[in-house]
């Protein structure tokens, strides 16, 4: 027969098979998700401002940046939904102190027309930070986080980083500033991951996969946009140093 | 497209290449740098047999050193983030070298069939075991008459009996090379009873029984740091054929009539334009490399894009026959005692 407990610990084992599930109902757990749900929940309202601030510097791409924008909207509204199922009130201004950096950087860049360092921010840098932290959190995430978190993914992967796509396009003119934009830039991402590591921790989200995962959307990312091998590893130092 | 999943043997060695190549930014990194950094394609390499046939391969650096074996999921993590890569490059045929095969399996990462968007198609690895097992029992049928052991009559150590490139060896010296007597050495009683039924004899042994009758002793378990071998009580002569990773065993036995070969190493009949067998510490970097490698490239090849090797204990006689003459055709030879190499007859 089975028991209240059996079906709690049929719940509680991670879908990779790596043991169990945090308690998700602890004070602890909570607390910590206070703060990583609001970033989330600040990143994708972010994402979109930043689409629709870069449609006004493109006003012909203005469409298919706005359409980039709601999907992101809907992921917040998603994510809005997570907390929500677990009884936690996100730690609004905490995230928006969180992003203040990289926030002021863009809205710096935006205001010189710089595309080229708008599009490393957003489809680059904040891009690959949240699908990495997606990634990881969809191994340890309750289940209906994970549902959600799921289909924010499949979205990420699926949709065409209108981004990248530009970088790609303008690799010649604009690969000078991208790199410049990138050694002030990756080095906030690095310090906002070490700002939330123990936060993460608290949600089993290991720093080091964190990483990790930021590490190969980032490779990815700046291969698809044509970067060879080697200027990619020079990118990355300065997430190191 | 073959590829070849590898890593460097130690830590040291891994910063010392990525400086090399230019990845100074894992190249500067600690330990922790590297426990993060994603799996690099380090190199691209065509290939031309013998008969003229041109392949195209890919080596993948795991960003895996043996210092991360006692951290789990950073290890399967590894290993699986270079088998995505693999596939996301579209590579058909790809060789899981050094650890990874054996964290694989030990870690059982079958069950991990999905990493991040990617679903890893099985049908596109090879652990290479079947070439490996060929190539070792190859090296014991040419060697052991040069140092004047009788391969027909030889008494036989495996030590790993039950493993998967183990039990492949033993089926063949069992049933094609016909050698004088199996003593079957492994940890777990259990099957080894069921391999010795199997094969219809060989002696199970303890390795402390086993050493002082071998003629010659294939070793394809790895080796623990602290095992210590008496030189004195091995035979005199006695074939030492060292077929498990690391390959450390020259470092634990040195007697006079004792002939220890790196098993599992076979040589290209010509130089290969790449440069990441130097990682392997092999003598010819240009042209010898570890025989589950050139598994890949001979699957290749042959346009048999499968996994050929997988699983455990599926290595059949006639696997190794297909893969044994592949191999020669294909222009590998077996490494052997004085470095002439065999001429690909056979």
């Amino acid at each position: 027969m089975q028991t209240l407990e059996s079906a709690e610990v049929a719940v509680l084992e991670r879908p990779d098979g790596l043991g169990e599930l945090p308690d998700f109902t602890s004070e602890a757990y909570k607390d910590a998700y206070s703060r990583i749900n609001a970033i989330v929940i600040e990143g994708e309202k972010e994402a979109y401002d930043n689409y629709m601030s870069i449609g006004t510097l493109i006003p012909d791409k203005a469409d298919e940046l706005e359409k980039l924008g709601r999907m992101e909207l809907r992921h917040m509204k998603g994510f809005t939904a997570c907390g929500k199922n677990l009884g936690v009130k996100p730690d609004m201004p905490f995230a928006k102190e969180f992003f203040s950096s990289l926030h002021g950087n863009f809205q710096a860049a935006f205001a010189q027309g710089n595309l080229t360092t708008c599009f490393l921010i957003q489809a680059i840098l904040i891009e690959a930070f949240a699908i990495s932290a997606y990634n990881v959190y969809i191994r340890v995430a309750d289940p209906f986080a994970r549902k959600i978190t799921e289909g924010v993914v499949k979205d990420e992967y699926l949709h065409l980083n209108y981004g990248q796509q530009w970088l790609k396009a303008n690799l010649e003119t604009c690969k000078e500033e991208l790199i410049k934009a990138n050694k002030v830039n990756l080095p906030l991402i690095r310090s906002m991951l070490d700002q939330v590591a123990e936060d993460a921790k608290a949600l089993d989200m290991d720093k080091e996969e964190l990483m990790e995962e930021f590490m190969i959307a980032y490779q990815d990312s700046l291969t698809e946009i044509g970067l060879d091998n080697r200027e990619i590893a020079r990118m990355a130092l300065a997430a190191v140093v | 497209m073959f590829g070849l999943i590898g890593h460097s043997t130690s830590f040291k060695d891994a910063r010392l290449k990525a400086m090399e190549l230019g990845y100074d930014h894992i190249a500067e990194g600690d330990l922790d740098v590297w426990c993060s950094a994603p799996p690099q394609l380090v190199e691209h390499v065509k290939i031309v047999s013998p008969s003229g046939k041109e392949i195209e391969g890919a080596y993948i650096d795991s960003c895996f050193v043996p210092e991360m074996l006692s951290r789990f999921k950073t290890a399967r993590r590894k290993v699986l983030n270079a088998m995505e890569l693999a596939q996301k490059k579209g590579i058909n045929i790809t060789a899981l070298g050094g650890f990874t095969s054996i964290i694989f399996e030990n870690f059982n990462l079958l069950q991990h069939k999905n990493i991040r968007n990617t679903t890893l198609e099985w049908e596109r690895f090879t652990t290479g075991n079947t070439h490996t097992a060929w190539v070792i029992c190859r090296q014991f049928e040419l060697n052991a008459p040069l140092i004047g052991v009788d391969h027909k009559k030889a008494k036989v150590a495996v030590v790993g009996a039950t493993g998967d490139i183990g039990s492949a060896v033993c089926r063949w010296l069992a049933k094609r090379t016909g050698v004088g007597e199996l003593l079957l050495v492994a940890r777990q009683e259990k099957p080894l009873i069921s391999l010795q039924k199997e094969l219809g004899g060989g002696r199970i042994l303890s390795l402390e029984e086993a050493l002082p009758e071998a003629d010659a002793v294939i070793w394809v378990a790895s080796m623990p740091r602290t095992l210590e071998i008496d030189s004195s009580k091995l035979r005199n002569p006695c074939l030492m054929i060292d077929g498990g990773y690391p390959k450390n065993l020259d470092s634990k036995v040195s007697a006079e009539g004792v002939h220890v070969l790196k098993g599992g190493i076979v040589e290209f009949f010509t130089d290969i334009g790449w440069s990441m067998m130097e990682l392997a510490e092999m003598e010819k970097p240009q042209r010898q490399m570890f025989a589950c490698f050139a598994e890949a490239m001979l699957l290749e090849f042959e346009n048999c894009h499968t996994n050929f090797s997988w699983g455990r204990n599926n290595i059949t006689l006639e696997k190794m026959d297909f893969i044994g003459e592949a191999s020669l055709r294909n222009g590998f030879s077996t490494l052997n005692l004085n470095g002439s190499l065999q001429v690909a007859a056979a």
